[in-house]
């Protein structure tokens, strides 16, 4: 066997937005970071883990969760950074992804919310990628504890679980002027303004279209407007549009933490993969994944398509499943290296 | 939150009045015309406008070493500025504070400060008493990176969440405390973060978005006013000149300083205003001409205006 590679990508600018103070966002400080990456750095190990590949950043996530670790056991992974110079900026997440998918790792651990794993999913390719949550409006990566995160990173990089464990998720394809310009893995939303401003969303006034891959009623954000009258899993193979109406309310949805708030609604437009919205009237923002990214000046054209191509996503709960089927946590060999340890 | 026309056509004015006054500044101060230091706040614009444009006249600010920019924005007279940038007789302090010590009570500007992080008790002070006099007033105290490890700041945040004062602390973090990088003198990258400790919400906001740095300000004035308590905001931005006029800037990165540069908030706002048709190339032309006769105009009253005299020497000091 190869020796086994899994990336991890630490997003230490998630959970900052403005959504702690105009709704009641979840106060994600890196320190906790940190200790998740630790728990998943130990876990891969116990997998079998021989080398883990980590983005850099400015608060040095992956370094401080090794260097937490106690020194009286020996951790014997090999920790590499991607070599890339930083930025600060959102590119040094997309850096790192393109770096690891070039280089062929089995599995990308992702630490971050939507919008994070939004920008590892453009360049991820066939990586298969496991999202854990660590943002504030959170559908796509799910809130999963670090070890069993790392435990399921492991199983699959090494190939030691069965071929359920991963699945294609959807994508929205953002098409301005003729050229793709951006994509959503979640929602896309089209607003009556015209800034981008401190991105995030948290407001029902100026919404003019709601666009979902997915949306069931326990998420969290605009996909839950959907997702509370006509549900659409992330494994159907088709999604959904709707209109908001400036007057009347005919239904309630949790679009922000703390955030249940009344809108009135169109009817649920099916989409086909393949099928396409137009963004109409602009001037526009069309807001991916909860923050508000493009910008439709007058006179642009463009619109929004279903796609099948999104990442390939670990599903967790399979592929432990599938580990527990190839006998993986009763490997003798395994069991002794661990018992050793 | 809706930003329109007017408003996004003031802040840009605001900014420009703030960058024009101070590169008068420089040429002035090369020219040897203005005595002692003067810290520039140029790249900064958008902070001190996008959050005075949440606030009134009888709302307070508490400023820095580096505040022009708080001062323009709050409507502080750039006669008067620059009179005291000269040392003249007619300016803000009489000509015997010079640029760290403008204010004007009148705005509610408690003052430029030279102490690294003596605005936030201040502005705590403030807070205090707007509760105390039951007005809906708010008290915003600026400050940067570096005086967040001071006990001002964590004093100063403490009792304002504990007694739920009106208040707004505005972090401007250029990543530099004078020449010293933010990584070295502290161990965490985002100041919001320290939030948490005090029980207050925290956010970190791009510094060089006005619009971005408005709807947080909005929000956490909205916060304060409604008498829910103080917040923290952090402005991610970037000092383009040194930490006083003269320094040249050596330790940090020409890249860097590249990369920031080309996020300058005023031709960012500039090309927005444009691209939504909020205004063409000659309205920006006819503010900049507004904007430089302004500048003009406060140049001339300075110059026009006396030095203190010897009899002026004791009067409107705290010691004689």
């Amino acid at each position: 066997m190869n020796e086994v590679a899994v990336g991890i990508i630490a997003n230490p600018a998630s959970g900052r937005d403005i959504r702690r103070l105009v709704a009641h966002g979840t106060v994600f400080d890196n320190q906790e970071k940190v200790s998740i990456v630790r728990r998943i750095l130990l876990a891969c190990e116990a997998a079998g883990v021989a080398r883990i590949v980590y983005m850099p950043d400015y608060y040095r996530i992956v370094e401080m969760a090794r260097e937490g670790m106690r020194s009286d056991v020996a951790f014997g992974v090999r920790l590499e950074p991607v070599p890339q110079v930083l930025t600060g900026l959102p590119q040094d997440t997309e850096t790192a992804a393109r770096w690891m998918a070039d280089k062929g790792l089995g599995c990308i651990v992702t630490l971050g919310g939507d919008g994070t794993n939004r920008l590892i999913a453009k360049v991820c390719g066939d990586t298969p990628i496991l999202p854990v949550s660590t943002g504030t409006n959170n559908v796509f990566p799910e809130m999963v504890e670090g070890t069993i995160a790392g435990l399921a990173a492991g199983v699959v990089a090494r190939g030691e679980t069965l071929d359920d464990a991963l699945y294609r998720s959807k994508c929205l394809t953002i098409v301005k002027n003729g050229r793709t310009v951006d994509q959503a893995l979640v929602d896309a939303v089209v607003l009556d303004c015209h800034f981008i401003g401190a991105k995030a969303l948290w407001e029902t006034t100026g919404l003019r279209r709601v666009v979902v891959t997915r949306g069931e009623p326990h998420n969290i954000g605009f996909a839950s407007i959907v997702g509370c009258l006509s549900p659409i899993t992330p494994h159907e193979p088709r999604g959904a549009w709707i209109d908001l109406l400036p007057d009347g309310t005919n239904l309630c949805a949790p679009i922000a933490p703390g955030l249940v708030l009344p809108v009135g609604v169109s009817d649920v437009h099916s989409l086909a993969l393949g099928e396409a919205v137009a963004i109409e009237a602009p001037p526009c923002i069309v807001a991916l994944d909860g923050e508000r990214e493009v910008e439709f000046a007058r006179g642009d054209v463009g619109f929004i398509r279903l796609e099948a191509s999104g990442p390939w996503v670990v599903d967790v709960r399979r592929a432990l499943a599938g580990a527990v089927r190839r006998g993986f946590f009763c490997d003798p060999v395994r069991l002794r290296r661990l018992a050793a340890a | 939150m809706k930003v329109d026309s007017v408003l996004l056509l003031g802040m840009y004015e605001s900014m420009l009045r703030i960058r024009q006054f101070e590169n008068k500044a420089i040429e002035l101060f090369a020219a040897q015309k203005v005595p002692g230091f003067v810290h520039l706040y140029i790249g900064e614009e958008a902070i001190a406008v996008g959050v005075c444009a949440c606030l009134g006249d009888r709302d307070y600010i508490t400023s820095t070493h580096r505040g022009h920019g708080h001062l323009i924005a709050k409507g502080g007279r750039l006669d008067l500025m620059m009179a005291e940038l000269y040392g003249r007789a007619s300016g803000y302090c009489h000509g015997k504070g010079g640029s760290m010590h403008i204010a004007d009570a009148n705005l509610g500007i408690l003052g430029a400060n030279g102490i690294v992080g003596a605005g936030m008790p201040i502005a705590g002070g403030a807070a205090f008493a707007c509760r105390y006099r039951d007005t809906d007033a708010v008290a915003v105290a600026f400050f940067g990176d570096g005086a967040s490890n001071r006990g001002t700041f964590h004093e100063s945040l403490n009792l304002a969440s504990t007694f739920k004062l009106p208040a707004v602390f505005v972090c401007e973090n250029n990543l530099y405390g004078i020449s010293n990088r933010q990584s070295h003198h502290m161990n965490v990258t985002d100041v919001s973060d320290r939030a948490g400790a005090y029980g207050i919400p925290g956010v970190t906001v791009d510094g060089n978005d006005v619009v971005a740095v408005y709807e947080a300000a909005s929000e956490a004035v909205a916060r304060a006013r409604r008498g829910d308590g103080p917040t923290l905001l952090e402005y991610k931005t970037w000092r383009q000149r040194g930490h006083f006029e003269g320094d040249p800037g050596t330790y940090k990165d020409p890249a860097e300083q590249k990369a920031w540069i080309a996020r300058d908030p005023l031709p960012r706002l500039e090309k927005q205003l444009q691209d939504f048709g909020f205004a063409d190339a000659a309205a920006i032309r006819a503010l900049h001409d507004k904007v430089d006769a302004e500048i003009a105009a406060a140049v001339r009253f300075a110059e026009e205006s006396r030095l203190p005299g010897a009899g002026d020497l004791l009067s409107d000091v705290y010691a004689a």
